[in-house]
């Protein structure tokens, strides 16, 4: 395992990874999730394309809340925008598929710079609260302008092909969730990578600072809103296809909350932690149910009849234990584990 | 003129929990520096553990009350002890996701405890019709502007004269300085969550009497962050006026505009004043990092 | 030798292809389906509805099964989330292989799953939410049973306007601002059309509301002295208490799920005798009949949760036992959704009327009665018979 880093040109410096190994798993990685549907039944399908969505979500907060310091609560509402926008786009004015989801994914960052208009002035919790009265808000908005989102009918999405594909189910779902949560990845490490990316974070370690030092704070502000929003859109509109039919119930505030779980819990502030954060915390209920089954006597119905309470503790303590006990969450976890492997049989 | 009465009485009771609620988010917010997202959680454990000391000793109102505050409040300081105490340095950030991960812990717990049915609560008040000129209350209306008027005027006298009061206050204003001067900031921490879940339950078990006890009692906690923010997230007083003021406008936009608008005019109120005052109408301005 | 043996092993896997079933039946079971809302607060309509499956079952089982297969429920969760049901039904299709499905939670959630049912062609009973946007457009695997809100509040403000309520009454709505407050609302204007009332005011509500001192004075300014009180559970019961402390005399018109004792019980309190419109039977003795047959099946501890929901699901499971019944041993889907398009006049005991499917939107059990409660005794009585409107 390699232990220590030289870097001889600025080239090398912004590189996604200069090291052959990194690239060999990303690789790996890759051909693995590529045969993937080959190897699961259609329910473990439809549990990867719901990580999906979660990783699309939690990397697209993390550029918000990792890396730019302002924390939303409003994620919910951002994603029933990109849901509703794609739904009414594609079911009733039968646009294509590969127009509504852009178009997704833009009216919600349209919407989100309404939201990010008062984080101008506002910090830490009192944005959080603002954003957390804008999902409250969106949510009554798309419930009573029934003319453009059939308020409380809901609606069925419906008609997303593309060259002959059904894109709402089994593997072309799939490979559109892949390929979606892909380019979501590499958005985001790309984006970390340039002046924007250094703003963001010049910006959440001292915003005053970061001023000083040039960064227009009302343009980059607005610009983490906006593109942590196309993606979360896009998650959301992803999320409308899977599901099929959506109405305002399908986004509850727990949904915000398990964004900010996942996102603490992989790492804040770092991407390949939103991507395992996210996808520990959508798998999470599948192992409690394994558990249960293995460890309950199966006549018991307390799991059944609590499944939603046992998982929302499971939540609750996955977010303290990792707060108090690994703050920098799972990607710490593994840095830690490469650092005890790399200075063996010297501690630390 | 009647109608316009009777909203104003409904919104006075309305804003009244509003006022309770945010006290408490107050004062931890005041000597700790952390919003508490599980102060609505904390209500309804609070009213759930009232529920059953009532069941189970059949009290009338004030011994009720007087059981189950101190109750209360020692399972305020045991979370604060398992939860809170053991982040003591961590950022503040960090303390209030933990808050978050206890909301939702508590959320699941009393629902596995006592289950998910709505029930009736009348805590032991009578629920006879008072008129108050031409205006009718239950009494456990009443009985709930009064408690916000009593625990303002105690937060009041506690905070003013004091020794822990003072210390707390101490504790606000410059943690680092309360420390070197002797002051345990532990324990106002622990005193600030005893205290908060004490009113927590005075809160809790009103709310009940008068609006049955349901598992979605913890939402009234999320309704009541525009009340905290009106009132500035670290006034007493402000946080009861806050309540008072929220609790008026929801019920006189439900009455003159409908539409469910009750259930988000605090939310757009806050928004407004958000953009006017980002500190809040009675708050001190400068705003915390976190 | 190559090639007898690719002809063997071709010819078999024709035959066990011949020989295989539709999903969920094997020689020895039938798996049925139900997603309920075992969890958060509505979680009392899914332990309703757990007990009247598995009284029918138990009831089918011990009678030797269908033709020789014994019936197996397997339950899950929703808590009444739209999107969890859609994961509950996969899990159900793909893990569990499911025959047929006879819970399907609320509305949204039935609409949720409906791409899943329709896929795979699922003999679907639809008896918890028996709405219009369930059986229009008509889904061929579909069968709704029960009548819509609509139908059970113009019953009772029929009622309310001939026999209670006097000429110069005035009706009020309160309603939720979702699907199923729509409906409500849709019987409450089919009635003041019908019957010429004096309605000036119509209030929404957001779900989860608690507080309804306002809408109450806004009832009380406009007058109202007959309220179609589209409020549920402790909203109900708040509704009530408000109109009570303003000193209203009011005629009520509830939701049926204040036929259930636990919410009634909530209501009480008020002191007012309010009305319920129902599908099935709340008393009489039909339900004390279901009530002895659960005895034998049910622990004790759980009797207290039966309520309306448990005939509805009890009476839904014995219309697809019926259908399954007719289809004989060899049981595919398509075979019980044509069964259970000829089901005509199938006796459900009394719980409700007749089950008829033969009709064009697969649609039974519209027939409503309506009851009403004595809040001194704490009982319900009779006050039509199930009828049509």
């Amino acid at each position: 395992m390699r232990t220590g880093h030289m870097k001889l040109s600025p080239g090398q410096l912004i590189a996604l990874s200069d090291s052959r190994v990194v690239w060999g798993w990303a690789l790996a990685g890759g051909v693995a999730l590529l045969l993937l549907p080959f190897a699961v039944s259609n329910y473990g399908l439809t549990l990867v394309v719901s990580a999906f969505v979660a990783v699309m979500g939690a990397v697209a907060l993390n550029m918000l809340t990792g890396q730019t310091g302002l924390i939303s609560l409003g994620q919910s509402g951002f994603l029933a925008v990109g849901a509703y926008a794609n739904a009414i786009l594609l079911s009733d004015y039968g646009l294509p598929v590969w127009l509504t989801l852009p178009a997704a994914g833009l009216a919600t960052a349209l919407v989100s710079l309404v939201v990010g208009v008062p984080s101008l002035r506002l910090k830490g919790l009192y944005l959080a609260i603002t954003t957390l009265a804008f999902s409250f808000i969106i949510n009554h908005a798309i419930l009573y302008a029934e003319p453009l989102t059939h308020g409380p009918n809901g609606i069925f999405v419906k008609g997303a092909t593309l060259f002959g594909l059904d894109l709402q189910r089994g593997m072309p779902l799939y490979y559109l969730a892949l390929g979606l949560t892909l380019v979501t990845i590499l958005a985001a490490l790309n984006m970390t990578r340039t002046r924007i990316g250094r703003a963001w974070i010049a910006i959440r370690d001292h915003d005053i600072a970061a001023r000083a030092m040039g960064i227009d704070l009302v343009r980059f502000k607005l610009l983490a809103f906006a593109v942590s929003s196309f993606f979360v859109g896009l998650a959301g509109a992803l999320l409308s296809l899977q599901l099929r039919f959506i109405n305002v119930d399908v986004f509850g505030l727990i949904l915000s909350i398990e964004a900010l779980a996942m996102i603490i819990l992989g790492g804040l502030g770092s991407i390949a932690g939103a991507v395992l954060g996210a996808v520990f915390l959508s798998l999470l209920p599948e192992a409690l149910r394994l558990f249960f089954g293995l460890v309950s006597d199966p006549n018991s119905t307390f799991y059944t009849n609590y499944v939603f309470e046992i998982r929302g503790i499971a939540y609750g303590v996955v977010i303290v234990a990792f707060l108090r006990f690994k703050p920098d969450g799972l990607i710490g976890m593994w840095r830690d584990i490469r650092k005890y492997w790399s200075n063996w049989p010297l501690a630390y | 003129m009647e109608f316009f009465l009777l909203l104003v009485s409904s919104g006075l009771v309305a804003g009244a929990t509003y006022g309770l609620i945010a006290i408490g988010f107050a004062l931890i917010y005041k000597s700790t520096g952390v919003v508490n997202f599980a102060q609505g959680e904390l209500v309804m454990l609070t009213a759930y553990i009232g529920f059953s000391l009532s069941n189970s000793f059949g009290l009338s109102f004030l011994p009720l009350l007087l059981l189950t505050i101190p109750v209360s409040m020692a399972v305020g300081l045991l979370l604060e002890r398992i939860f809170i105490r053991p982040m003591l340095g961590e950022p503040v950030f960090a303390i209030v996701m933990v808050t978050v991960g206890l909301a939702v812990i508590l959320r699941g717990l009393t629902i596995i405890i006592w289950g998910s049915q709505p029930a009736n609560f009348d805590a032991g008040i009578p629920v006879t019709v008072v008129r108050l000129g031409s205006v009718p209350f239950y009494p456990a209306q009443l009985i709930l502007i009064a408690a916000l008027a009593v625990v303002v005027l105690a937060a009041w006298l506690f905070l003013r004269f004091t020794r822990y009061g003072m210390a707390m206050r101490a504790v606000a204003i410059n943690e680092t300085a309360a420390l070197l001067a002797g002051i345990s900031v532990s324990r106002i921490h622990a005193l600030a969550w005893v205290l908060s879940s004490g009113i927590a339950a005075v809160a809790g078990v009103l709310f009940a009497a008068n609006f049955k006890l349901a598992p979605d009692l913890w939402f009234q906690g999320l309704k009541s962050f525009p009340a905290v923010i009106l009132g500035g997230m670290d006034s007493i007083v402000g946080a009861a006026l806050g309540g008072i003021v929220i609790g008026l406008i929801e019920s006189l936009a439900q009455g003159y505009i409908g539409e469910g608008m009750r259930e988000i005019a605090g939310f757009v109120v806050i928004v407004l004043v958000l953009m006017v005052r980002p500190y809040g109408l009675f708050g001190s301005r400068n705003i915390e990092r976190v | 030798m190559k090639r007898a043996a690719f002809y063997a092993c071709l010819g078999l896997a024709l035959a066990s292809q011949v020989h295989a079933a539709d999903p969920g039946v094997s020689d020895t079971e039938i798996k049925i389906g139900d997603v309920s809302i075992m969890t958060g607060p509505a979680a009392f309509v899914g332990r309703g509805f757990a007990i009247g499956s598995k009284v029918a079952m138990e009831e089918i089982n011990a009678a030797g099964g269908i033709n020789g297969r014994k019936i197996v429920v397997v339950t899950e969760d929703d808590g009444y989330i739209p999107s969890r049901s859609f994961q509950a039904l996969t899990k159900l299709l793909e893990v569990d292989k499911i025959f047929a499905l006879n819970g399907t939670s609320g509305t949204a959630n039935v609409l949720a799953m409906m791409p899943l049912i329709t896929e795979h062609k699922l003999p679907t009973l639809v008896s918890q939410a028996p709405a219009p946007l369930v059986y229009q457009p008509v889904r061929p695997t579909v069968f709704t049973f029960g009548a819509t809100y609509d139908n059970a509040f113009y019953a009772q403000l029929k009622y309310i306007h001939e026999k209670v309520a006097k000429p110069d009454a005035v009706y009020g709505l309160i309603r939720q601002d979702d699907d199923f407050g729509k409906d409500v609302e849709l019987g409450f204007e089919r009635a003041v059309k019908a019957f010429k009332l004096n309605a000036p005011l119509r209030i929404r509500f957001k779900k989860g509301t608690s507080n309804f001192a306002a809408e109450v004075a806004q009832l009380r300014k406009a007058g109202v002295s007959v309220l179609a009180n589209g409020a549920i559970f402790a909203g109900a019961a708040n509704i009530l208490a408000e109109a009570r402390k303003l000193d209203m005399p009011l005629t009520a018109a509830q939701v049926w799920s204040e036929g259930i004792p636990a919410s009634a019980a909530l209501l009480a309190p008020a002191g007012y005798d309010f009305l319920v419109g129902d599908y099935v039977s709340l008393v009489g003795p039909a339900n004390d009949r279901f009530r002895e047959l659960a005895k034998r099946f049910v622990p004790e501890g759980e009797l207290k949760n039966i309520s309306r929901y448990t005939y509805v699901s009890y009476i839904g499971m014995k219309a697809l036992a019926h259908a399954m019944q007719q289809c004989g041993r060899e049981l595919t889907r398509a075979c019980t959704v044509e069964k259970l398009r000829q089901i005509k006049g199938l006796e459900t005991g009394g719980l409700s009327a007749p089950v008829d499917f033969g009709n064009e939107q697969q649609l039974s059990g519209t027939a409503v009665a309506v009851y009403q409660y004595d809040a001194k005794a704490a009982t319900f009585k009779a006050l039509t018979g199930f009828e049509q409107y």
